[in-house]
């Protein structure tokens, strides 16, 4: 699976999330770029994630997470695994 | 020792820096992690000794615990829990022993802080994501003195590969001018500013006091700015420290006092503690739960923040703090949803006094003395208005308006300072900001110069850190 394609479906994940349909991400986007995304909504996108990709993410992983870009690494990193 | 203290600044660290790039000079690499092992026990040990062994064992306990969670064992599972339940339990004891009935033992200093700080390796370590061997290694994680007593609460794999880091090992002059320029920042914070508010906020929380209107605002809003200016002072001197040996320390404040909602309040506050509680305590709650619901993260909010307030201590103030932010919480998560706003300069004036309040209960040592301020902040003792310009307040009187004396010096003082804080906390750049635009100029050099030498005069009254007591 290429970057591009998780990114897309990350994107599909925290538009229904955020409930914002119009929302734009990039691998740079981060919370402090959306006001929707905080402590809660973002366990929500994680386990939105963890579903979507039948994978689980370590607590220290989670803290360590910047950006979308970081998802998606740590996704790939899962996934070959 | 304290980082304000003259003794620190001209002894300790100089010689602690000297040791530990000498040692690594010579390629002794083992030599310097336990010269910095060294100085961190002293460190430690400089307020009272008879606490080192707890930390010692802490240490100790805990790296035997990580090197089996790291392998793959059968009784992994309760090996885990039992870590928990002995860092748990040790500070549940020494916090909370005197509500049940125990004897009062004084707090081991930073306690809260480095137990925290190995929770958080023992979970990384059971899931998976360390793989530290050496005893020497952790020990030096653990008790890395600018973070050992009041955090900022750091992690092994984000520390610990800087100071392994060969490129680290030599002294760097750019990092410690840029050390230097936080530590000063940090200092001012302390002696300049936190030391001012702490004269103004004290008087007005010691008991039997009554405050009026003018008198209740004047404590609460010095208490506020004392806290701050105290504990991200704090902060600064450790990020400024660490800068020194080649280390970058997490950030802890973000300008807080900016915030536009409470949520976004704990984004900026202490920011290690509400990281570490999020992924520590938040997140394996949700996960708990049968479902993701909003209910069931509300309830999830609540208890983190709840345990983030009791986290401070035993006393009803500090279950009350914890309870009152974390229903904030679940309100603006509830409007939030909503999609409810308040008008931005209305959302800081809400967010800001709930912040000034909610300080009120922390600071106060009972709910009593927390009620008497916030009872005067309401005008239940009247409002007494200083005596320029007018001699007689009229018909106001029977509403409990009073004139009372004239101002003092120290008045006219303190009104600059509250002009002058609110400005700084809306427009100047804070401590992150400025670590990234830094550049090792003269007037830069000048201005630490002038701040410090303000600073070594007023250390002669030396005053510990608001935080050394949780």
């Amino acid at each position: 699976m290429n970057n591009a394609e998780i990114l897309l479906t990350i994107t599909g994940i925290m538009q229904e999330v955020l409930e914002l349909p119009d929302l734009k991400v990039t691998l740079e986007t981060s919370a402090a770029d959306v006001d929707e995304w905080d402590s809660m909504t973002h366990i929500q996108i994680i386990s939105a994630i963890e579903g979507k990709y039948r994978v689980r993410f370590a607590l220290g992983e989670l803290q360590a997470l910047k950006n979308v870009g970081d998802m998606i690494g740590l996704i790939q990193k899962k996934l070959t695994k | 020792m304290l980082f304000n203290s003259y003794g620190f600044i001209f002894l300790f660290l100089p010689v602690a820096l000297l040791g530990y790039f000498g040692l690594n000079h010579f390629k002794q690499i083992t030599l310097g992690k336990m010269w910095l092992i060294a100085a961190s026990l002293y460190f430690y040990s400089y307020w009272n000794i008879k606490n080192l062994p707890l930390l010692l064992t802490s240490i100790l306990v805990n790296y035997v615990i990580g090197q089996y969670l790291q392998k793959d064992i059968s009784w992994k599972k309760n090996l885990f829990r039992f870590g928990l339940v002995f860092n748990v339990g040790l500070l549940f004891f020494f916090k909370y022993a005197g509500l049940i009935g125990f004897a009062k033992i004084a707090l081991p200093l930073g306690i809260s802080f480095f137990t925290l700080q190995q929770i958080g390796f023992l979970v990384d370590a059971y899931e998976g994501l360390t793989t530290e061997k050496s005893f020497l290694d952790y020990t030096v994680f653990v008790s890395f003195f600018p973070q050992l007593i009041s955090g900022p609460i750091g992690h092994f794999q984000h520390l610990m590969p800087q100071i392994e880091n060969p490129e680290n090992k030599r002294f760097n002059i750019d990092q410690f001018s840029l050390g230097l320029f936080v530590f000063c920042l940090g200092l001012t914070k302390k002696v300049l500013i936190s030391e001012a508010f702490a004269s103004w906020a004290k008087p007005g929380f010691e008991a039997g006091a009554t405050l009026d209107f003018l008198a209740a605002w004047k404590t609460s809003l010095s208490y506020t700015f004392q806290l701050y200016y105290d504990f991200s002072g704090y902060t600064d001197m450790a990020i400024g420290i660490g800068h020194m040996f080649n280390v970058k320390l997490p950030h802890n404040f973000n300008s807080p006092f900016r915030s536009k909602s409470v949520i976004e309040f704990w984004s900026r506050w202490h920011m290690t503690l509400s990281q570490f509680i999020n992924t520590y305590v938040f997140t394996p709650l949700v996960r708990a739960m049968p479902k993701i619901t909003f209910r069931n993260t509300m309830i999830a909010t609540f208890l983190a923040m709840f345990i983030a307030g009791v986290w401070h201590g035993a006393g009803w103030t500090f279950v009350v703090y914890g309870a009152i932010h974390g229903a904030a919480l679940v309100m603006n998560h509830i409007r939030k949803k909503k999609k409810k706003k308040f008008p931005g300069w209305l959302a800081w004036l809400l967010t800001f006094n709930f912040i000034n309040v909610s300080f009120v209960i922390f600071r106060a040592h009972e709910m009593g003395d927390a009620l008497r301020v916030l009872k005067g902040m309401l005008g239940f003792n009247g409002v007494v208005i200083p005596r320029i310009g007018i001699k007689s307040v009229g018909a106001l009187k029977d509403f409990g308006f009073k004139v009372g004396s004239y101002l003092y010096p120290d008045d006219y003082f303190l009104i600059v300072m509250f002009i002058g804080v609110f400005w700084a906390i809306h427009k100047l750049h804070n401590t992150s900001e400025l670590e990234k635009t830094f550049k090792p100029q003269t007037k830069v050099a000048m201005a630490c110069g002038i701040a410090f030498v303000l600073c070594l005069f007023g250390m002669n009254r030396i005053t510990e850190f608001i935080y050394f007591n949780f």
